[in-house]
């Protein structure tokens, strides 16, 4: 059955919705129109069209040039500021991070911090503000052999590279430009992005469980007191032993008020304890790729950003370099999932839901060579889900379990529970409304 | 095909940037993906359109193995470009810096000219087809603050205002011109084009390269493959035309590997109507004559396709 809907599925035809304009290599001849007038107001062109191969017509080789030459000419569009526009930034070599006197867009609603009486920019932010045209960088001024009020010379893109990039190790930053491309990427998708609080350490401390509420009992005292003794006499008091499953049957004879308790017998194999409070399992070391990097804010449409008084975030990033890192281990993931806060999914919702939300989740980027890939990564509670119970209450939806359905849906789950889920960028969502600035 | 638009002279220099290759000229740019099959990834904002990740600008960011296909071919070198930047830039001196400074000026006026000139016509352009006359108009866009602030006319009176005035289309004062402020892309100037001799080492390469450079030197593009499992997606030319073919893995010759990485990229490849490539570099076979000229250590190497059969 399953394998005969796969087999279908290449054949249809590609649905709108399928078709992720990331994905390829655009055609920059839709971008060439537009170049041409400045205008703020700026759609973004439809998907082009391609060919399979070379068949070296003068047509194709026309396209193709037309193409070239479109691509090399928005690429020459000039970063330039007008008077009124120009926001002056001057590079600080100590810290590697430039400060501005006088901040007059609205991009500093999301960037930079005030120290002094300045906006100081990190790597990241000063770069990405000189890449997108916003920002007049300098360098600094030797102040022994002229006078202070004398202006630096301008920095330029591949300078503005070199010293926000490169020179980061010498002052023991740890941006590197994996992590500068996934901070850029997201910033261009209009996400608010800040550093996480961590930065500066090996990695971030241990997030505590979260707090569970309390149950109340609704029934009286006396009614409690019985349930109470139903529960001692129907549970099992201890577990058996491994080497009695060989023999004799898992449930004895006995007597059982519900299902539950049956159930909880069947239950051989050991799971994940989520009640405990998570541990590290590995020594912090600086050089662990598996430690959170940025936060990351959707922008609410009405509600207003204060970067002083930041909310808690709505996603946490991981930046990991696919040529340098492989697959977490188990205990590296087991690290990383500690430190993020515990986000049990809320309510009663659907099983499946549930059980894609997780218990904690992070999001790793993982970039190759300049291209991000997002994944989520969700701690699943398989074991805190009662399959069988549910499969009573919701009838059409419990047929299959959820494990069978993870995996129709591309999730992979291990021994200890984590789900990977290809994420895909809800830029959509997020683009439209984003603080454009400038 | 039309010629360049500007000449690259080879070899042409590739950044260095903590432990990054990039490009930042975009003749250089132009000239990899025309000459060499080196298409690289944009990594960079394009100014003006700063709010999407479609199309991305410079800087190009060269996989290792690209830069080192155009070091070993000897039509690019490698620049350590943070310590021309800490030397170059940081301790700049005062006179180089007011004559970077003044060049800089020079070009902000000559854009503000350009962008002026660019107004002018537009408005002239609008006027005219609105039935009024160019000559006019220019006049009314070049200063409507003044004409409405020091005499109080507003400037529609100005327009129906038939007495001839004197030369309306001298009215651009020079001085009243403000040069732009302009972030170059390169730095050269003021960096003078490093040299040859100090060109840093061959990139470090991971052993799927032996397949690259043959696929490229056979005219083929490539492009990071992680989105599809692979090392690299593989294209029958530029990117900018064409699909990719292949989903390339690059193995060494005696590697032992899982089989269901043959199902899996295999049905990967042909669900996405790519065919899954393998291929590895013989150690021991004599360089074939055809790859000698690439260098002295190219073996040939052999490439499979795999693809669902779909009967």
């Amino acid at each position: 059955m399953a394998d005969e809907d796969e087999d279908l599925s290449h054949l249809r035809a590609p649905e709108a919705a399928d078709i992720d304009l990331d994905e390829e290599t655009q055609d920059f001849r839709f971008l060439d129109k537009l170049a041409h007038h400045d205008t703020s107001s700026l759609s973004l062109p439809k998907r082009g069209e391609k060919d399979f191969e070379s068949h070296s017509t003068n047509l194709q080789l026309e396209t193709l040039e037309a193409s070239r030459q479109a691509m090399h000419r928005v690429l020459s569009i000039p970063r330039t500021h007008t008077q009124k526009n120009h926001i002056l930034g001057m590079y600080h070599p100590e810290t590697n991070m430039a400060y501005v006197e006088k901040v007059k867009t609205q991009h500093f609603l999301t960037i930079g911090r005030a120290k002094g009486g300045k906006e100081w920019l990190l790597p990241e932010e000063a770069l990405f503000l000189i890449e997108r045209g916003s920002m007049d960088c300098r360098w600094p001024v030797d102040l022994e052999d002229g006078e202070g009020a004398e202006v630096g010379a301008p920095m330029s893109l591949q300078g503005a590279y070199a010293a926000f990039i490169g020179f980061e190790g010498g002052v023991g930053g740890k941006l590197t430009l994996e992590m500068y491309t996934v901070y850029a990427g997201l910033k261009r998708s209009g996400y608010v992005v800040f550093r996480h609080g961590s930065w500066d350490d090996d990695r971030a401390p241990i997030q505590p469980l979260a707090q569970k509420e309390e149950e109340k009992p609704k029934t009286g005292y006396l009614s409690h007191f019985f349930a109470e003794l139903w529960r001692r006499i129907s549970t099992p008091s201890h577990i058996i032993p491994s080497q009695n499953l060989a023999f004799g049957p898992l449930i004895k004879p006995g007597l059982f008020r519900t299902y539950a308790d049956i159930y909880r017998l069947l239950q051989i194999i050991p799971t994940h304890d989520r009640t405990s409070p998570p541990q590290f399992l590995l020594p912090s070391s600086s050089d662990n790729p598996f430690r959170l990097h940025f936060d990351v804010w959707k922008t609410a449409g009405s509600q207003r950003f204060r970067k002083a008084k930041r909310p808690s975030p709505d996603f946490r990033i991981c930046v990991i370099n696919a040529r340098e890192t492989s697959i977490p281990t188990g205990a590296q993931l087991n690290d990383l999932m500690a430190t993020v806060p515990d986000d049990p999914p809320k309510g009663t919702g659907q099983i499946y839901q549930k059980l894609k939300h997780g218990r904690r989740n992070v999001i790793l980027a993982v970039v190759d060579n300049g291209i991000p890939s997002y994944i989520r990564v969700a701690d699943c509670p398989f074991s805190e889900e009662k399959v069988a119970l549910c499969r009573k209450t919701t009838r059409g939806e419990s047929l299959r379990s959820p494990i069978e359905k993870a995996d129709d849906e591309g999730m992979l789950a291990d021994a200890l529970g984590f789900t990977f889920k290809l994420k895909k960028e809800s830029k959509n969502e997020t683009t439209g409304r984003s603080a454009s600035g400038g | 095909m039309a010629p360049d638009p500007t000449p690259v002279t080879e070899p042409f220099p590739i950044s260095h940037i903590a432990g990054r290759y990039l490009l930042f000229d975009i003749n250089a740019i132009s000239h990899a993906r025309r000459h060499h099959n080196i298409c690289g990834v944009l990594i960079g904002t394009l100014p003006n359109l700063s709010q999407q990740n479609v199309f991305l600008g410079i800087p190009l960011e060269l996989m290792p193995e690209e830069a080192r296909v155009l070091v070993e071919r000897g039509h690019a070198y490698i620049v350590d470009d943070v310590r021309a930047h800490r030397k170059g830039c940081l301790e700049m001196s005062r006179d180089e810096r007011l004559k970077y400074l003044r060049e800089m000026d020079r070009q902000g006026l000559e854009f503000a000219k350009g962008v002026r000139e660019k107004a002018e016509e537009r408005a002239e352009r609008a006027l005219r087809e609105k039935g009024l006359v160019g000559r006019r108009g220019k006049e009314e866009s070049e200063a409507p603050q003044e004409s409405a602030d020091a005499e109080g006319v507003s400037t529609s009176n100005s327009l129906l205002d038939s007495t001839p005035s004197t030369s309306p289309s001298v009215a651009v004062p020079e001085k009243k011109l403000e040069p732009h402020f302009i972030t170059p892309t390169t730095s050269y100037p003021p960096l003078s084009p490093p040299s040859t001799d100090a060109a840093l080492p061959l990139p470090s390469v991971p052993k799927s390269y032996p397949l690259f450079r043959y696929l490229n030197s056979r005219g083929y593009f490539a492009m990071p493959g992680l989105r599809f499992g692979c090392n690299y997606s593989v294209y029958p030319g530029d990117p900018l035309r064409f699909h990719s073919h292949f989903l390339a893995t690059g193995l060494d010759w005696d590697e032992e590997f899982e089989l269901l990485d043959i199902v899996g990229g295999g049905r990967l490849g042909t669900g996405v109507k790519k065919a899954y490539l393998i291929g590895g570099e013989d150690p021991e076979a004599t360089p074939a004559e055809e790859e000698e000229q690439d260098g002295a250590s190219a073996k040939p190497v052999r490439a499979f396709s795999i693809e669902w059969a779909g009967f």
